[in-house]
């Protein structure tokens, strides 16, 4: 839940970045922290793993300075995708504002990405929260490895199977190269924020 | 796409998934490659191929299992833990420690069990907080899979009336539903448990020469039922305390806070005598030049001989 300080002008959200295990999560974040250094207020936190894998989540504050007169910071986090890590998923989306949801493009990881969307409608559930009124943007990553010859699935494919009935914003991306990733943050914050305006109308 | 083709290609996808730490995917294309040689006859080199790609869907194999073995119970780093507690840290006017409550609890949902008692034990002594605090500290205990020593706690509240009746029977019924839960076959009211918990100490601080070193054997983990020696690095009164290097993961995953370590050998500059301890505390070091490794405490219950 965002804090929201009316009379200091001031708002706190967390953005939560949701998707099956190795579809790129952490890449984003990595990627945010080196290109966006003028946003980033403090250090980003990346718990140790095995082999690469997320355990617990990773963490990076930044910040967007002032909109509508209020100094605006984000929490971003990613939550770890292994199935077996659903309990770590739902603490982790706790106070959630909005979410990015990466799906690996890979034609091979087709499944782990519609287990991984109806892993977080449940989780929103649990919370009391719809997966059809938080703020939500979906990314379809790895698109760079097509020239590398692995097969991966169309846009309009990936749109048809996890956009279908969300009808939310996507964007292709590619995290390794950041392509793609400031257009789908960029979505993500502000419908939070709109959001956020819907609720709280912080911005009169 | 001609076989020889299709070999390669697939091949060079198992590689590319490896590469990218899709395991099972890799693993699944070596096989698909394997069973694609095995079923061509002329291929020139066979023998060799099949075994190069054996060898690939052993360590690939060997890396998933490695990965699957792995817990979310690990300890993290301090400020990782402090994010954890900010996650769920509430503050309630009313209650004094209210947001340390829920810090507490959020590190015990995070797997972060000792830092979580630690907080939680401390917490006891609020009026307003006692209850939750307890009922969380059972979680902890029962989720490490140590429902005996849930029980003794347990027990021992009830003996020593930590706890008036509407609260003891609320701890009651939510601690029932615990071991229910955990599938473990419990009696908690008339079960005298094996373990004791926070003994009181038999000994005086004015009884006890100076400890240089201490043997005990470790009593659960990796390297449960071996003997290790510790130095004493201060010791004041009972309490005895060692440090453990941070590289010595098994060692510190053996021992813990609350374990009671029955046969422990004294080893003092004048002599050496046996006895009991309880391990009061395990934490990591956070400055100088030690910073990551550990303090173990130990507090001296009894002296045999």
């Amino acid at each position: 839940m965002a804090v929201i300080n009316l009379k200091n002008r001031q708002i706190e959200c967390k953005l939560v970045f949701y998707g099956p295990g190795r579809s790129g999560k952490t890449t984003n974040l990595e990627y945010i922290h080196k290109a966006f250094k003028k946003q980033v207020i403090g250090k980003m936190i990346s718990i140790d793993t095995e082999g690469d894998r997320t355990l617990f989540f990773d963490f990076l504050p930044i910040g967007l300075g002032k909109i509508k007169g209020c100094d605006v910071k984000v929490q971003l986090y990613t939550v770890p995708g292994q199935v077996k890590y659903k309990a770590t998923r739902q603490l982790v989306l706790k106070g959630v504002d909005g979410i990015v949801f990466v799906a690996d493009s890979l034609a091979v990881r087709r499944e782990k990405n519609m287990t991984s969307l109806k892993d977080l409608h449940e989780n929103l559930l649990k919370m009391g929260l719809s997966i059809r009124k938080i703020p939500l943007v979906l990314q379809y990553n790895k698109r760079d490895l097509a020239a590398k010859g692995l097969p991966i699935m169309p846009v309009k494919k990936m749109e048809h199977e996890l956009n279908r009935q969300l009808q939310v914003p996507s964007f292709s991306a590619s995290a390794l190269s950041g392509e793609g990733v400031g257009n789908t943050l960029t979505a993500a914050l502000k419908l939070t924020l709109q959001s956020l305006q819907n609720e709280f109308k912080w911005a009169q | 796409m001609n076989l020889g083709d299709k070999i390669k290609n697939y091949f060079k996808e198992a590689e590319l998934y490896s590469e990218h730490g899709l395991l099972a995917e890799a693993l699944e294309r070596y096989r698909s490659v394997e069973g694609l040689v095995r079923s061509t006859r002329g291929i020139r080199n066979r023998d060799g191929i099949l075994k190069k790609i054996a060898k690939k869907i052993e360590t690939t194999s060997q890396k998933l299992q490695k990965l699957d073995g792995v817990q979310a119970t690990q300890k993290v780093p301090e400020d990782a833990q402090s994010l954890m507690k900010e996650m769920y840290t509430f503050d309630d006017p009313e209650a004094k420690g209210s947001s340390t409550l829920g810090g507490a609890v959020a590190l015990a949902k995070f797997g972060q069990y000792d830092e979580a008692i630690e907080e939680l034990n401390r917490l006891l002594e609020y009026d307003k907080l006692r209850l939750e605090a307890a009922k969380n500290i059972l979680w902890c205990w029962v989720q490490q899979s140590y429902s005996e020593y849930a029980v003794s706690l347990y027990q021992k509240w009830l003996k020593n009336k930590l706890f008036p009746p509407d609260e003891l029977e609320s701890i009651k019924s939510y601690f029932n539903e615990l071991m229910d839960e955990a599938g473990v076959d419990h009696e908690i009211d008339e079960v005298e448990s094996q373990q004791t918990i926070e003994p009181d100490s038999e000994v005086d601080d004015d009884e006890i020469l100076d400890i240089s070193a201490v043997k005990f054997v470790l009593p659960r983990g990796p390297r449960e039922g071996e003997k290790v020696e510790l130095e004493i690095s201060f010791q004041s009164g009972k309490y005895i305390q060692m440090m453990i290097s941070r590289k010595e993961k098994e060692l510190l995953d053996s021992i813990n806070p609350g374990d009671l370590l029955k046969d422990i050998v004294f080893y003092s500059p004048v002599a050496i005598f046996y006895g009991e301890g309880f391990v009061s505390s395990k934490s990591a070091i956070s400055a100088g030049p030690k910073k990551g490794d550990f303090s173990l405490e130990i507090k001296i219950i009894k002296i045999v001989s």
